[in-house]
């Protein structure tokens, strides 16, 4: 369609002046955007991953038992095919485990997910921890 | 052009609707096979929210309606025939978008019911937007159709008189907001685009913040000089007397705030955002207003 150029080739020399209010306003999201970005280049340290992981739930499923988890990320840089394993303690002796891997757990961010165990763990301890990352 | 308008009208031939089908078919196609070919946005098919997938099926009807007016048929249209067209382009996505998934063996006669749905209802987006922008873009330029088209406009003027299509409001604000929009349809398009795909995420990821900010400024250059400064066909020239940065702040700023709005949509639409940290979203937003904003500033030299 070249009708609508072709009928208003140029802008219009007396703008209105909500077209300079949108410009002004977006004007200072811009500003506000490139500030914040730049702080975060200037302020932020280089932190390699570091990982909390919290049991958030569990129920029984067929066949076995779920352990719901978050994964957050407090570092500010990126890992990515985070292993995090998960086992079942019986007197400090593993009795089962279980492993999953998440594509990403971003800066700052958490992540979910769920281990899928046999049996249900009951009174035994169950530890998940992350066992490697790379960069992503 | 106007042959899809025409449907209602008994005095057009049906040789030229199905011409216009046929053209609102192919642009389905065209503008909907880099999407339907991507692997990411088969899987969002079956596991994005559907309350996010519903409001993108909802918030694409004005969009196609306001396409529908402003674009294809800009000099005939009145809202009942915006409507026709987005209803029939809409349905062409679907139909297309059913089509080739079916062609590709992606969905199959035993696919679970809900996923076969949100596959087809997740690609007919782009693909509607698609098939709307192919009638005008494929649409002949020859004089018949021009005169088609004029014999049309008084045919509907006599028929609609009072019909609220010919009310024309404050044309400088009216084209102002349309700017917009076109831009936000172009930016929406290219985000639709590569939104789906995680080398989105993964770059925003690989980013640290001084790329980011080059990026922003990358961005914002080239939505100035994709329009103003290159000489595309469609480019919009700045009155002589006019500094260049008043276009710079009445309609590229705006325009890259507009491709960022849309793109953190998108993003939001695909579950990108979920459980992310704000600086990690403005990151992944400011990649993804990349591609939106040659997609904004590319709609308005097009549309």
């Amino acid at each position: 369609m070249t009708e609508i150029s072709r009928k208003q080739p140029s802008e219009t020399e007396d703008p209105h002046w909500i077209e300079w209010a949108t410009g002004i306003f977006s004007a200072v999201l811009v500003v506000g955007m490139i500030g914040w970005v730049g702080v975060e280049a200037v302020v932020e340290e280089d932190q390699p991953p570091e990982f909390g992981i919290a049991i958030t739930g569990g129920n029984a499923i067929a066949g076995g038992y779920r352990v719901e988890f978050e994964i957050a990320n407090r570092a500010t840089r990126t890992a990515a095919a985070v292993v995090v394993r998960g086992e079942i303690l019986d007197q400090g002796k593993a009795v089962e485990d279980a492993e999953v891997t998440f594509d990403y757990v971003p800066a700052q961010s958490k992540s979910s997910g769920a281990m899928l165990f046999s049996a249900e763990p009951g009174q035994r301890e169950v530890r998940i921890r992350a066992v490697g990352y790379s960069d992503p | 052009m106007g042959s899809v308008a025409a449907e209602g009208g008994l005095r057009e031939e049906p040789r030229s609707f199905l011409i216009g089908l046929g053209r609102g078919a192919a642009g389905a196609m065209l503008f909907g096979i880099p999407m339907l070919m991507t692997m990411e946005l088969w899987q969002l098919g079956f596991y994005i929210e559907r309350y996010r997938l519903f409001l993108l099926l909802v918030a694409n009807i004005p969009l196609l309606v306001l396409l529908a007016d402003r674009v294809g048929f800009e000099r005939t249209s009145t809202w009942r025939e915006a409507w026709r067209d987005a209803t029939i382009a809409y349905a062409l996505g679907i139909v297309m978008s059913a089509a080739i998934l079916a062609l590709f063996g992606d969905i199959k006669l035993d696919t679970p019911f809900s996923e076969m749905l949100g596959k087809i209802a997740i690609q007919a987006v782009p693909a509607s937007i698609g098939a709307l922008l192919g009638r005008s873009q494929l649409g002949g330029s020859s004089g018949d159709d021009e005169e088609d088209d004029e014999a049309e406009e008084a045919d509907e003027k006599d028929e609609d008189k009072g019909d609220g299509g010919d009310a024309v409001p404050d044309q400088l604000s009216t084209s102002y907001s349309r700017e917009l929009f076109l831009m936000a349809v172009g930016a929406l398009f290219l985000n639709l685009n590569v939104a789906p795909t995680e080398e989105v995420i993964l770059i925003s990821y690989k980013m640290t913040p001084w790329h980011a900010l080059a990026t922003i400024f990358v961005s914002i250059a080239i939505m100035h000089g994709f329009v103003y400064a290159v000489a595309f066909k469609g480019t919009h020239e700045l009155p002589e007397d006019t500094p260049w940065w008043h276009a710079f702040f009445r309609f590229t700023l705006p325009g890259y705030i507009v491709a960022m709005a849309i793109s953190l949509y998108v993003l939001w639409t695909f579950g990108r955002l979920d459980d992310t940290a704000p600086t990690q979203m403005l990151m992944s937003a400011i990649v993804l207003a990349f591609p939106g904003a040659i997609g904004a500033a590319a709609a308005r030299l097009m549309l």
